[in-house]
């Protein structure tokens, strides 16, 4: 009778487990079913035409789903290729291409990669190397830091989208309110961090003293993610990894980043930057005019969603480190899933969308910094382009520093996201970046 | 008129033999796959080097303290406060089944989406929580970015919705047992408390056995809430076992990681089910 009792007992409980270990395989799944979108109805082939399936982030009609429509529409037309797009919202994108990826899924052709995993993608045999869709000519036409982030380990894996660099945007609109005027800057002679600080803290002295306007001094559009916050310890002089890849003991334990965290800090202690927003939330904040300063991406002014005019600068530097100046770049790529049944379709359906007429209108639409040198020239040499996209242009080449590169970049971005979010809600410097060299070498030990 | 005579001794085992076969698939083998893997390097040959690996891993152990702090907070709440819930909605007055409704209702919303409000609500710069505190002259708190209150906060979160499943079971129970019993306590003269605790709680022993196994399990299993809400911070403080086993599988792909961690928690959880289990066991034996 007892027995009895304990084997029902643990069955129940087996059972229950059970669910949560299968769960791990579903909830990917589910969370691509819960958030992904399709753009169309279709996705099979039917009689000789062809469809391709790509899988991308930037759900909703003001996302990449809306946005990408004319460019696959075109594609279509042109070649008779249809493109059945999925979308997915940032987060789920990853979870769905490893959830696919690792059970050798064939369901899939074209995904978008994150400059960031294409090292993890190629060297877990996600991505088909595309050195025998690109020739050397082709591979030419990207800038060198663009074409070498889709490599490694000496294989081209991805083709990139376009490049990103980061300017200092303000509300000209708010400022204007204010009484306060942007002092004359330019490439060498840039605002500083401090500076835009104290002109953020002198805004909202005027505009909200009371703090029930909700408006937030000076921010980061993608705050808490290492993409962007990385970009304060850099221009001190921090680096983001080291060398082999596989560690940051001695490299964010220091003095660059700890000074850049403190300083990061105190803007938010002092009520200048927000605290409770996250990345997917601040750049919204910035466009429903509550934000006077933001550093963001080129993105920004097309987003705005208030008629306040939004105006911008190089990126600012830290006194005394006026010579290392830094802006965080890299974008989105196109890769070919190894295990596609399509591969020669998708790679010309990359090349359109990264070198051809797709990547025109995709530039033109979505407004980002090209990774393509004739269209980097095309803006410098324009003098009609938009002053915006000059300064995005100039940073790209002159003030980019690219990403940590490590095939563990998962455990890279969940240490470091989580000490500037745990700095910025009080944790002690420190101990954060302590915690986040412990984690992270950790979990790298097993890799070594 | 009688039932059917079987004469053919292997037809219920026959019958029952695909659900035997699916439990066996989908439950069985992923568990004893799971189990395998924190075994496995490389493909096929045994190591325990994955283990090595977590035990040396402040994180894990981090989370093993925040799984074992969570379930000693929440369990006796949810437990608690649903058998709470269950008496009230247990009383024969008329329309009370309205009441039973609007108590069961979080239970009919997704864990997800009821995640999302709370976090709205919880918001330190505009949630509804905190404007009411700032009418009431307190300062905001940062319920889901305050390491003090984060757990807490989840606690609340995870509760709202679970209660209101807990108290169905319970109520199942409550609806079993004789109304004779309580007439015969009240002619006796036993008050409010004396039937409960004497009565009451000791005759929902089997409720209270399946409600505290299940509900123990799901709260050890249970990670959306700290995924949506806190992302396991801030500082570790919501970063329970599983949602570690779930950022190892899907964002780290260390697949052994997640086999370890998860075989962990199902040892865990059974040995708490197994304690619970001989604690009710020899109470009923006592008496």
């Amino acid at each position: 009778m007892k027995l009895r009792k304990i084997m029902a007992l643990t069955l129940v409980t087996a059972m229950t487990a059970g669910m949560a270990l299968t769960g791990c395989g579903g909830s990917g799944n589910d969370s691509g079913n819960d958030s992904g979108s399709s753009s169309s109805d279709g996705g099979e082939s039917s009689g000789d035409s062809v469809t391709i399936k790509w899988i991308s982030q930037g759900t909703g009609e003001d996302g990449w789903e809306g946005i990408t429509k004319p460019i696959l529409e075109a594609y279509e037309e042109e070649t008779g290729v249809h493109i059945n797009a999925e979308f997915y919202t940032f987060n789920d994108l990853f979870e769905v291409i490893e959830t696919k990826s690792a059970a050798g899924d064939a369901d899939f052709d074209v995904m978008s990669v994150d400059v960031t995993y294409v090292s993890k993608y190629g060297s877990s045999g996600y991505l088909e190397p595309l050195d025998q869709y690109f020739n050397d000519e082709e591979k030419a036409k990207w800038d060198d830091a663009s074409y070498q982030a889709g490599v490694w380990e000496d294989t081209m894996y991805a083709a990139p989208e376009n490049t990103s660099t980061q300017e200092l945007y303000y509300n000209k609109t708010l400022l204007d309110q204010a009484g306060i005027k942007i002092p004359e800057n330019d490439a060498d002679n840039r605002l500083t961090y401090e500076e835009v600080a104290d002109l953020a803290k002198q805004g909202l002295k005027k505009l909200d003293p009371d703090g029930s306007q909700g408006y937030i001094g000076f921010d980061f559009q993608q705050v808490s993610r290492v993409y962007q916050m990385n970009m304060l310890a850099n221009s001190m002089g921090g680096k983001n990894i080291s060398d082999d890849g596989y560690s940051l003991d001695g490299v964010v334990n220091t003095k660059p980043w700890i000074d850049a965290m403190t300083w990061y800090q105190k803007l938010v202690d002092d009520g200048i930057a927000s605290r409770g927003y996250d990345a997917d939330q601040l750049g919204d904040q910035f466009a429903a005019g509550k934000v006077l300063f933001m550093i963001g991406g080129t993105w920004t002014p097309s987003n705005m969603t208030c008629d306040d005019e939004v105006g911008y600068t190089y990126a600012p530097c830290f006194e005394g480190h006026e010579d290392e100046v830094a802006t965080s770049t890299g974008s989105w790529y196109f890769g070919i899933n190894s295990k596609s049944s399509n591969k020669d379709a998708a790679a010309d359906f990359i090349k359109y969308f990264t070198l051809g007429k797709g990547s025109d209108m995709w530039l033109e639409i979505n407004g980002d910094v090209p990774s393509r040198l004739d269209k980097q020239e095309e803006i410098a040499n324009n003098p009609d382009a938009p002053e915006d996209m000059k300064i995005a242009a100039y940073e790209a080449a002159n003030t980019a520093v690219p990403r940590a590169v490590t095939p563990v970049f998962g455990e890279y971005s969940t240490a470091l996201d989580q000490a500037w979010e745990d700095v910025r809600n009080g944790a002690d410097v420190e101990e954060a970046l302590n915690t986040a060299v412990e984690q992270f070498d950790a979990a790298t030990a097993a890799y070594k | 008129m009688g039932g059917i005579y079987i004469k053919n001794k292997w037809l219920p085992y026959l019958l029952i033999l695909p659900t035997i076969v699916m439990i066996c698939i989908f439950k069985i083998y992923p568990i004893i796959d799971s189990v395998i893997q924190g075994f496995v390097s490389n493909g096929s040959s045994f190591t325990l080097d994955n283990y090595k690996h977590l035990f040396a891993d402040k994180a894990f152990w981090n989370s093993l303290k925040v799984t074992l702090k969570f379930n000693i907070i929440i369990i006796p709440i949810q437990i608690i406060v649903s058998f709470i819930m269950a008496l009230f909605v247990n009383v024969k007055v008329r329309g009370i089944e309205i009441f039973r409704t609007i108590f069961y209702l979080p239970f009919c919303i997704s864990l997800t989406i009821s995640t999302v409000i709370w976090q709205m609500m919880l918001n330190v710069n505009n949630g509804v929580v905190n404007s009411m505190l700032g009418v009431l002259g307190l300062r905001p708190v940062g319920f889901l970015i305050d390491k003090k209150w984060a757990l807490l906060s989840i606690v609340l979160i995870s509760s709202w919705r679970g209660c209101a499943y807990w108290m169905m079971f319970i109520l199942a129970g409550l609806k079993g047992i004789d109304s004779a019993v309580y007439e015969s306590a009240k002619i006796d003269g036993s008050g409010f408390f004396n039937t409960l605790f004497r009565i009451t709680i000791p005759l929902l022993k089997n409720t209270w056995l399946f409600v505290l196994v299940a509900n123990t399990t799901a709260n050890f299993l249970l990670f959306a809430p700290m995924q949506i809400a806190t992302d396991g911070g801030p500082q570790g403080s919501t970063n329970v076992l599983m949602y570690e086993a779930y950022k190892s599988a899907f964002k780290y792909s260390n697949r052994p990681r997640q086999a370890c961690l998860v075989t962990i928690l199902l040892v865990i959880v059974m040995l708490v089910c197994f304690v619970q289990n001989k604690f009710m066991t020899e109470k009923e034996a006592n008496k």
